[in-house]
């Protein structure tokens, strides 16, 4: 891509997502974390008693677990992972097919999947870091990636149930097919995935990250490995998205192409990330909130649904270019600032 | 064999100028239109509303032309201003995000006004034999046009607008200091664009149905084409096109159909790790 003089860029561009330092005392650094786990460790006492609400809002914390291993890939180092629902889906089928064909404990269908899936994301990145691809050309060749798991499913049928799904029969009487449990499972993986996220920050790598997000360049010249970094962010959010999907399979009970396909999981996370904030803590987690409960509102329109979500993706990204987090962020600052001023006038 | 390889150049040619659309906007203005097979969908359904009306086909796909240049120019118009103030990764950012809702959108409405809507432009006549190869007579007139707007194209490069047009894809600086205004030039490739997605639509159903829910399918193949023939290289979609739609029908032929898609994806992958370019990118 050419670079473009500043001359022909006007000054109200912001840039999409934000690269703050994050705070530095333990304190400040760690409790949005907690008030938000505990904010939504309430959720099923007022949901608990519908099972299918219950549903949704697992459902909700699932996208929400793949919306920060998507942070940490892409809101973090820039590369575009467009096989978020592949690679979670590599856990979900990994964990699900080899205990019932190899007969092994469900743990270790769990582990090996989680592995497995850290194993394809880290190669991807590798490869996507060697050829120096850039943010599109990333873009294709995981959306390629994608695409091909789809249809290795879909054509497997005799492993993987093909387009009918798979029922998994490992975890039959597990305590995970209660919803509420699931719940509370997913919502532990959520807050130590967030917890992750945060000591990365905080640590060399974040400063790494935040360097090689600014200007590539700049930080590969001021020494930063920039490769080995992204090929880190790689690994460790495609960990996370391979254990999500490895629970998932088990908690659900049933998995099929559509669970892991690109235009359910991929474009919705992307759009929820996006709109949360890139490269902010809770950013996913705003994202994911807010798009389930609008899923909830436009249930009752049908098709119309996603014509109202494409508009409101569209209204989203022209308001809240940066996310809504700093949004937020920014209306509080101002608030504060016009409260102090009011404090320091004279009367 | 011969049979094989004619059938992927017929696919092939279709890819390329799927191709072009989304690679021609990419090298004019850095965006990737995720619209872009809502907008060939849009046309196919209009197509096959104004023919249910029992006008004549030709006019039918005029309309279908008009309607879908149209929703370039307003996509132009309107969203892509403020995409336009950024700039680098942020506007391909927000480019592709601006434009998926705007794919919603059309989807949405489709499918909510036509849910089985689908196009099918029968061409009737005895099979041709080509080089020994009985062809259909929808293949040979769906390939003519494909050559036909190819040849166009190349045309279109050495007249004026095509050279305004080129000046500022390498340039838009220079483009803007020898007079030349780029956005004008941006609309009229993104009424072009939409003109050739309608395009794309209407070949398509000379061969096979185009239904209503085509366009996220049409969106991602051109995504796929223009990157591996290099993003804003006419010629380079061409070639992916011809090249990937032969792997296509070659490897359909004597592997089976589902492991094609992933031949083909792989090829594609490959292709742009090999030279992340593209194979005739700058």
């Amino acid at each position: 891509m050419t670079a473009e003089p500043d001359a022909i860029v006007e000054s109200d561009a912001a840039p999409l997502g934000v690269s703050a330092r994050p705070p530095r005392s333990l304190a400040r650094a760690f409790w949005p974390i907690a008030v938000t786990g505990a904010a939504l460790a309430l959720v099923p006492l007022w949901l608990g008693d519908s099972r299918l609400m219950m549903g949704l809002a697992v459902d909700a914390l699932v996208f929400g677990a793949y919306a920060i291993a998507f942070n940490v890939i892409f809101g973090s180092t820039n590369q575009l992972f467009l096989c978020v629902g592949a690679l979670a889906g590599v856990g979900a089928y990994t964990s699900a097919i080899l205990p019932d064909r190899a007969a092994l404990p469900m743990a270790v269908g769990m582990v090996l999947a989680t592995a497995l899936a850290t194993a394809l994301g880290g190669l991807l990145s590798w490869v996507a870091v060697r050829r120096s691809l850039d943010v599109i050309f990333t873009g294709i060749v995981t959306l390629a990636f994608s695409l091909s798991f789809a249809n290795l499913v879909l054509g497997q049928r005799e492993l993987t149930g093909g387009e009918t799904g798979l029922l998994v029969s490992a975890s039959a009487d597990s305590f995970l097919r209660d919803r509420v449990a699931a719940y509370y499972v997913f919502l532990g993986m959520l807050v130590v995935f967030l917890v992750v996220f945060r000591v990365l920050q905080r640590s060399h790598i974040g400063w790494a990250f935040r360097a090689l997000r600014d200007n590539e360049l700049s930080a590969e010249l001021a020494g930063v490995a920039v490769a080995r970094y992204r090929v880190y962010a790689g690994l460790i959010g495609s960990a996370m998205l391979g254990i999500t999907g490895a629970v998932f399979a088990h908690s659900d009970g049933f998995i099929s192409p559509s669970t892991f396909e690109f235009g359910h999981v991929d474009v919705r996370v992307l759009v929820m990330l996006a709109f949360g904030g890139l490269g902010t803590l809770l950013g996913p987690v705003l994202g994911t909130v807010v798009f389930a409960v609008v899923d909830e509102i436009l249930v009752d329109f049908g098709q119309l649904r996603t014509v109202l979500y494409g508009l409101l993706v569209i209204a989203l990204f022209l308001g809240f270019k940066r996310g809504a987090v700093p949004a937020v962020g920014d209306f509080l600052r101002l608030l504060a600032r016009r409260a102090r001023s009011r404090v320091g006038r004279p009367v | 064999m011969k049979a094989v390889v004619l059938d992927g150049i017929v696919l092939g040619l279709q890819f390329g100028l799927l191709g072009v659309g989304m690679t021609l906007i990419y090298g004019l203005g850095g965006v990737l239109n995720l619209a872009y097979g809502q907008m060939a969908v849009l046309a196919a359904m209009v197509v096959a509303i104004t023919l249910a009306t029992g006008a004549p086909a030709l006019v039918a796909a005029g309309t279908g032309l008009l309607v879908a240049a149209a929703t370039g120019v307003v996509l132009d118009r309107t969203l892509m201003r403020p995409v336009y103030r950024q700039r680098g990764e942020h506007r391909v950012l927000l480019g592709l995000l601006l434009t998926l809702g705007v794919a919603f959108v059309i989807d949405g409405l489709l499918l909510w006004r036509y849910p089985s809507g689908a196009l099918r432009l029968a061409i009737g006549g005895e099979a041709v034999p080509i080089l020994g190869v009985r062809m259909r007579v929808g293949s040979l007139w769906a390939t003519g046009i494909s050559l036909a707007v190819a040849a166009l194209l190349l045309v279109f490069r050495a007249t004026m607008a095509g050279r305004a047009a080129h000046s500022v894809i390498q340039d838009e600086v220079g483009a803007r200091l020898v007079g030349i205004n780029p956005a004008a030039v941006r609309t009229f490739i993104f009424a072009l664009s939409g003109a050739l997605a309608a395009l794309v639509a209407e070949t398509r159903s000379m061969t096979s149905p185009v239904s209503v829910t085509a366009g996220f399918d049409f969106t991602i193949l051109a995504l796929i084409v223009a990157v591996v023939g290099g993003l804003g290289s006419v010629a380079g979609a061409f070639l992916a096109g011809v090249l990937l739609g032969i792997v296509s029908t070659v490897s359909a032929f004597y592997i089976g159909q589902y492991i094609t898609t992933i031949v083909l994806l792989a090829a594609a992958a490959l292709t742009i790790v090999m030279r992340p370019r593209g194979l005739l990118g700058r």
